[in-house]
């Protein structure tokens, strides 16, 4: 074990040495990045004038605890009253970590440091006035005032920019911009989306460029797979919502490098449009194919929860493993109780699940109010990489995170269809009589690597406990990965 | 609502110019009072618009509020909010750093300071006393180069004042003493005897009378109206062009963007399509001037969202500042009754035309053909601002 151990991080750790030279096609498909290619390493860290940024997820929190504690609880759900440090496992029935009303952070005060200058004080006062607006507005939105919240938001259009340097003012441009919309939805009385997949998807690659959540879920999710395929002949592999397949290149090079040789490998991939999928199918099979792997694509335009089992049927002697990276761009699973069947029908060996630490159900405020958290983590950690004109950064801002915040500030949230939603599918795994496999240290090492390609000191931060690895951005968890199997042994 | 995935996912975002078609197709609807499809564009605008994506993108935000201010008949309480919180918002700093940046990328504005000073300076040749009335948006970008020209004159140089017409909303207090200060300092530098005032007009433009603006018997006048006269209510601007002939001035130069919201006003659809048009051009023009994250140009663009809002969602004149332009053949119909043309001689032509190549390729100037009188700025051979001069 400890051989093949050793054998699968040497592995993973040739997966990010500069002198590998992949393929980059015109169709868009991905290129792992030298450490030499990542944006703005000359850059950074930026430290536009002088604050705000890096405590703006602090100042959020304390801004917002007041209305959280006013906010029913999701679900009678255990709240997180615990100090986030590493390696703390909180409760072993504790799934999620909730965001509601915390203890205010000593350095919570925006710039502590550098009060002295008088147009700090006016910018700190401009940032506090703009979020107490938007504040009052998501009040005003959940007690269904929508004149009162259509004034406030007018105002709030034109007292925040996307492109200043402010990380506070970019969220509250962005929020703004969900809840006018949302307004617009409740007076013309629909609420489902239109979803421009191209343009999502060259802004999702994107962000795996700028910043390490991507990466952070594929690789730690590959590693769990490999352990859990180790010595199997014949995968079968189903991404839930393959996108590019930007993830599957890597577990490929691993799988096709094995002591004893490259599996067998079936991959179906879920997603929305068939050309797209296709597309992605030639890719994955063009690589596959360059590396000796013997490998099949079967591509389904189709949502997993509207998904009929027999269109994914398993095959004698195949090890399963199942993937999901969750986001809220659009419904990429429908019914999740459909999902959860189809999980159970598969029974996979492992099931690798990413998920957000931020609530996609529950009340308009309670979404609000986490979300706000979270963006702003993000926001935070988009603003100490680069500066605050940079082109890419505001493609991640404007064509990804704001349509997430779209989607969960909208009527009925994310899924935008009043479809029933679970709140944390780790909660319903474990329900359904899956069983967690701890993420192992390789994983853990997976996600430092992906860590170091991002200097510490930019304040990405990971956490492990529970068994799942969960990467954040100073004391804001964001993602978190965790592993599951059907069968109750290995 | 059905959320049921098709094999095709519709992406109309993904054709060209789609902002302006749904928004064509939303007029359309509105006109044919087709109630489901108005709610059908509308809900497909909103979920595809963004002030802060590509040209569509903004195009459609902008448009969907006016409209759904329409709708919902709250476009002169949401004119309102918006001007006062734009206002709230500016300082002299932030005005100025949009429009240098503006006339650094564009020369949609110094297109028609060169060639008004072109003109002014010849019909004001010789005079030892100048006065000039200034009722502009440009905060006075427009005089550091006269005063120049002026003090570099072979003769000596005259005494200059310079009056400034500032209505309410558009030029604040504080705003205006920087501009004053600043001026007269140049002027000092510049070696001009100056002189600055500031008139205000209590609320529309239209009611500035002669007596406010305190002329000496003396002076030379040249009166200098840039994005002024579509601020008077339409149905005041002959009176407004009396008045203005009443001071005697030596010459009044015009400059207006060239776009009719006049004409159309009682036939929505086609007002809405002029509007869309225009806009389009320009929100195009400011993509492919500024840089991508500029928030000058954000400045702007809300500027053009509150016009948009006060020509389609507004009744009247809005209680604050009138923004119906028409194109220069209409002014000159208009300025015909008052004045004769005065055309721009070489230098002035050859000024405009050293200025324009300054700037990216794509802008050009034409000068009017047949009937119609001045001069045109074109981008992409579009003519876009259109400068005149005229004479008693």
């Amino acid at each position: 074990m400890m051989k093949g151990d050793f054998e699968v991080v040497n592995g993973a750790l040739n997966l990010v040495q500069p002198s590998e030279t992949w393929d980059y096609t015109p169709a868009g498909f991905p290129v792992p990045h030298h450490i030499s290619n990542l944006p703005s390493t000359t850059a950074r860290p930026v430290l536009d004038g002088h604050c705000t940024n890096t405590n703006l997820s602090d100042f959020m929190e304390q801004v917002a605890s007041p209305f959280s504690e006013a906010s029913p609880s999701t679900n009678g759900f255990p709240m997180d009253t615990s100090l986030p440090t590493d390696n703390i496992t909180t409760s072993p029935d504790e799934y999620r970590s909730r965001k509601a009303p915390r203890r205010v952070h000593e350095s919570a005060a925006c710039g502590g440091e550098s009060r002295s200058s008088k147009s700090l004080a006016e910018r700190d006062e401009h940032g506090l006035n703009m979020i107490t607006i938007l504040l009052e507005c998501a009040v005003a939105i959940s007690t269904e005032n929508l004149p009162q919240a259509n004034r406030m938001l007018l105002e709030l259009t034109q007292m925040a920019s996307p492109y200043s340097p402010s990380c506070a003012e970019r969220v509250v441009a962005y929020f703004t911009k969900a809840m006018t919309s949302r307004v617009m939805n409740s007076w013309l009385g629909f609420c489902s989306p239109l979803v421009p997949h191209r343009s999502i998807l060259s802004a999702f690659q994107a962000y795996n460029n700028i910043s390490p959540f991507i990466k952070f879920a594929h690789f730690t999710a590959n590693q769990a797979i490999l352990e859990a395929l180790h010595q199997k002949e014949r995968v079968h592999i189903i991404d839930l919502d393959i996108m590019q397949g930007l993830q599957w290149p890597a577990l490929f090079h691993i799988l096709a490098t094995r002591a004893d040789g490259p599996p067998h490998v079936r991959m179906t991939g879920l997603g929305t449009s068939m050309a797209m999928l296709e597309e992605t199918g030639r890719q994955l099979s063009n690589f596959a194919r360059r590396l000796g792997m013997s490998f099949e694509f079967h591509p389904i335009a189709e949502r997993a929860g509207d998904v009929d089992p027999s269109m994914v049927p398993s095959q004698r002697g195949e090890a399963v493993a199942v993937h999901w990276l969750q986001h809220t761009l659009y419904d990429a699973t429908g019914p999740d109780r459909n999902t959860m069947r189809l999980l159970e029908l598969l029974a996979p060996r492992v099931i690798t699940l990413v998920e957000q630490e931020m609530a996609h159900t529950g009340s308009f405020l309670d979404r609000f109010v986490e979300s706000l958290h979270y963006y702003s983590a993000i926001f935070d950690s988009l603003g100490m990489s680069l500066p605050f004109d940079n082109p890419s950064r505001h493609r991640v801002e404007h064509g990804l995170l704001s349509r997430e915040i779209n989607n969960i500030l909208a009527i009925g949230g994310p899924a935008r269809s009043g479809e029933e939603k679970f709140v944390s599918w780790r909660m319903e795994l474990a329900c359904r009589g899956f069983v967690q496999m701890p993420m192992s240290g390789n994983s853990m090492a997976q996600a430092q690597l992906i860590l170091n390609m991002f200097p510490p000191s930019l304040g990405y931060t990971i956490f492990q406990g529970d068994g799942t690895l969960r990467l954040g951005w100073k004391d804001t968890r964001l993602y978190t990965a965790s592993a599951w199997t059907a069968r109750p042994t290995r | 609502m059905s959320t049921s995935r098709q094999s095709e996912p519709d992406d109309p975002s993904a054709s060209e110019k789609w902002a302006a078609s749904l928004l064509q197709d939303c007029a359309k609807a509105i006109s044919e009072k087709d109630s489901t499809k108005i709610h059908h564009l509308l809900w497909m605008l909103n979920e595809l618009a963004s002030p802060y994506g590509d040209c569509d993108q903004k195009l459609a935000s902008y448009f969907l509020q006016a409209l759904f201010c329409k709708a919902t008949e709250s476009g002169e309480r949401c004119y309102k909010t918006l001007v006062s919180v734009a206002e709230k918002s500016h300082s002299f700093e932030s005005a100025r750093k949009v429009i240098l940046k503006f006339q650094e990328v564009s020369p949609w504005t110094t297109f028609g300071h060169v060639a008004s000073n072109g003109a002014i300076l010849e019909a004001l040749e010789g005079e030892a006393k100048l006065h000039i009335i200034d009722i502009s948006n440009t905060y006075c970008t427009q005089w550091p180069t006269l005063l120049e020209a002026l003090a570099t004159r072979s003769d000596e140089t005259p005494h200059l004042r310079l009056t400034v017409v500032a209505t309410v909303v558009s030029m604040g207090g504080s705003v205006m003493k920087e501009i004053g200060q600043r001026m007269e300092k140049f002027a000092r530098l510049m070696g001009v005897p100056f002189e600055f005032q500031v008139v205000r007009v209590a609320s529309q433009l239209g009611e500035l009378k002669e007596e406010d603006l305190g002329l000496r018997e003396d002076e030379a006048v040249a009166v200098n109206c840039i994005g002024a006269l579509r601020r008077v209510g339409v149905e005041e601007r002959g009176d407004f062009m009396r008045m203005l002939c009443n001071l005697r001035p030596k010459v009044v130069t015009v400059v207006e963007e060239e776009a009719d919201f006049t004409s159309t006003r009682s036939e929505y659809v086609k007002c809405f399509e002029e509007c869309l048009r225009f806009y389009g051009v320009f929100f195009e023009m400011l993509e492919e001037s500024f840089a991508p994250t500029s928030n000058e140009r954000l400045t702007l663009e809300r500027e053009c969202s509150r016009s948009i809002l006060s020509v389609l969602a507004c009744d009247g004149d809005g209680g604050g500042d009138c923004d119906r332009r028409e194109k220069g053949s209409q002014w000159c119909a208009r300025l015909m009754g008052a004045f004769s043309p005065m055309s721009f001689n070489d230098d002035a032509i050859d000024d405009v035309r050293a200025l324009l190549k300054r700037y990216r390729s794509g802008w050009s100037l034409l000068p009017a053909q047949g009937d119609d009188l001045g001069l045109y700025l074109t981008w992409k051979d579009e003519p876009v601002v259109w400068a005149s001069a005229w004479k008693p």
